[in-house]
């Protein structure tokens, strides 16, 4: 087929559309959604015991408020790559918040080493922490991956890889709120690595998934 | 002597500083024209983007051919661009410029149509050889008969519906496997299986086949 014929077919019989939504609002609406669902798994679960003494001890503020940030900045980051004109290094924007996390945890496991000896890096299985993290993580990636649809034919992966990371660190800090984990190593191996498990999954099914939802809307 | 050499280089400086100066002033000037265009055709204006998308036409064809070789994968890549471009035409900023908004698309377009190639070189014959091998002595009447029914098969593709038409081009044409074509056309697996399927029936009915 000619070019010029695409170009008559495409025109004819247009359809207005509905432009997305800018990407700090789109962030903010999937950042609100993100809050309810994982306050309502909060709320279910009742707050740790602990958590006001850990709070003030002012060791798990900055854990939580790296998590925080990190989910933040990936989300804002998700939706800045899934449109087509913008800049590739958005990428990159969640790493120094989740370089932070990693940090706090790791002078966490130093303190927790000086205080308890080698046995405070001894790890134990957590599954209900995987559990927490990539049950929450998984289906608030989908509402990601539904708001960024149209990234299907753009750059599907690092969107789909920024959302699992988003919905992820954002669950961590759910997590914290619910469960009792007393050694910092703990947190680091269990949080990590259902982190890491999110975001690969995300990455693995998002871009399917995202296609489907840009041909339902198409359909 | 020097001072009138002189001279006349800074005024021929002078000269093209002042026509790149009116290149941007130009070029500026097509990009908001290009952006009020696509605002237009957001809204469901299709002169508007008939004339958008033809205006584009030679820069897509430009940026595709600074990635390509072959000038059929180059128009096949523009094809390509233009289709993700009316597929994702809501995600176009009119507060911003339109131009890297369509050179993003293309260049990515450009690219995967490179990727596809590379991988298929090696399953393809050229069409010369093909023809030698395939219709050794045939007659001119044959030979004529045969291109009508091309271009008979031809026009009855064109006027298939746009999906149908991608999705046969894609898995039959360019024998693409059906993640591929649906990577390439944003179409899910099973909206290319029923699209081509119901590609085929038509043009079987069309040419009195029977199912």
């Amino acid at each position: 087929m000619r070019t010029e014929d695409l170009i008559d077919q495409l025109s004819t019989g247009l359809k207005p559309v509905k432009r997305v939504w800018n990407p700090a609002f789109a962030a903010m609406v999937w950042l609100c959604l993100a809050a309810a669902v994982i306050g309502a798994g909060v709320a279910f679960f009742g707050f740790r015991h602990d958590l006001a003494a850990r709070l003030a001890s002012g060791f798990d503020t900055p854990q939580l408020l790296s998590a925080a940030a990190t989910g933040i900045l990936a989300a804002f980051a998700a939706f800045q790559l899934a449109l087509p004109d913008r800049d590739r290094r958005w990428a990159l924007l969640p790493l120094p918040a989740a370089a932070a996390w990693l940090a706090t945890m790791g002078w966490g496991c130093l303190a927790d080493l000086f205080r308890a000896g080698p046995e405070a890096l001894r790890l134990s299985t957590s599954f209900p922490c995987l559990g927490f993290i990539v049950g929450f993580g998984v289906p608030l990636t989908v509402g990601m991956l539904w708001l960024t649809r149209h990234a299907a034919l753009i750059r599907p992966t690092p969107v789909a890889a920024l959302g699992g990371l988003s919905a992820a660190a954002l669950a961590s800090v759910g997590l914290s709120l619910v469960h009792h984990l007393q050694a910092a190593a703990m947190v680091l191996a269990w949080h990590g690595m259902a982190i890491v498990i999110t975001t690969l999954i995300a990455s693995a099914i998002g871009p399917r998934l995202m296609r489907a939802g840009l041909s339902a809307r198409a359909a | 002597m020097l001072d009138a050499a002189l001279r006349s280089s800074a005024a021929g400086f002078l000269l093209v500083r002042a026509e790149r100066a009116s290149d941007a002033a130009d070029r500026d000037a097509r990009d908001a024209r290009w952006s009020e265009l696509m605002a237009a055709a957001q809204a469901g204006n299709a002169r508007a983007y008939d004339m958008l998308l033809r205006e584009c036409l030679p820069l897509l064809r430009a940026i595709c051919r600074a990635r390509l070789r072959d000038p059929a994968d180059v128009e096949d890549a523009v094809q390509d661009a233009l289709l993700t471009i009316h597929r994702v035409r809501h995600t176009y900023d009119p507060s911003r410029p339109f131009r890297p908004w369509l050179a993003a698309i293309a260049e990515r377009r450009a690219l995967d149509r490179g990727r596809s190639r590379g991988r298929s070189a090696a399953r393809e014959v050229e069409i010369e050889a093909a023809g030698e091998v395939a219709a050794p002595g045939r007659d001119a009447e044959a030979e004529v008969a045969l291109r009508m029914q091309a271009a008979h098969l031809r026009d009855a593709v064109g006027e298939l519906p746009t999906a149908q038409r991608t999705a046969l081009g894609l898995t039959k044409i360019e024998d693409l496997s059906l993640a591929e074509a649906s990577g390439r056309s944003g179409m899910s697996v099973g909206a290319l299986k029923v699209a081509t399927h119901r590609a085929l029936r038509s043009l079987r009915r069309r040419f009195g086949v029977e199912e």
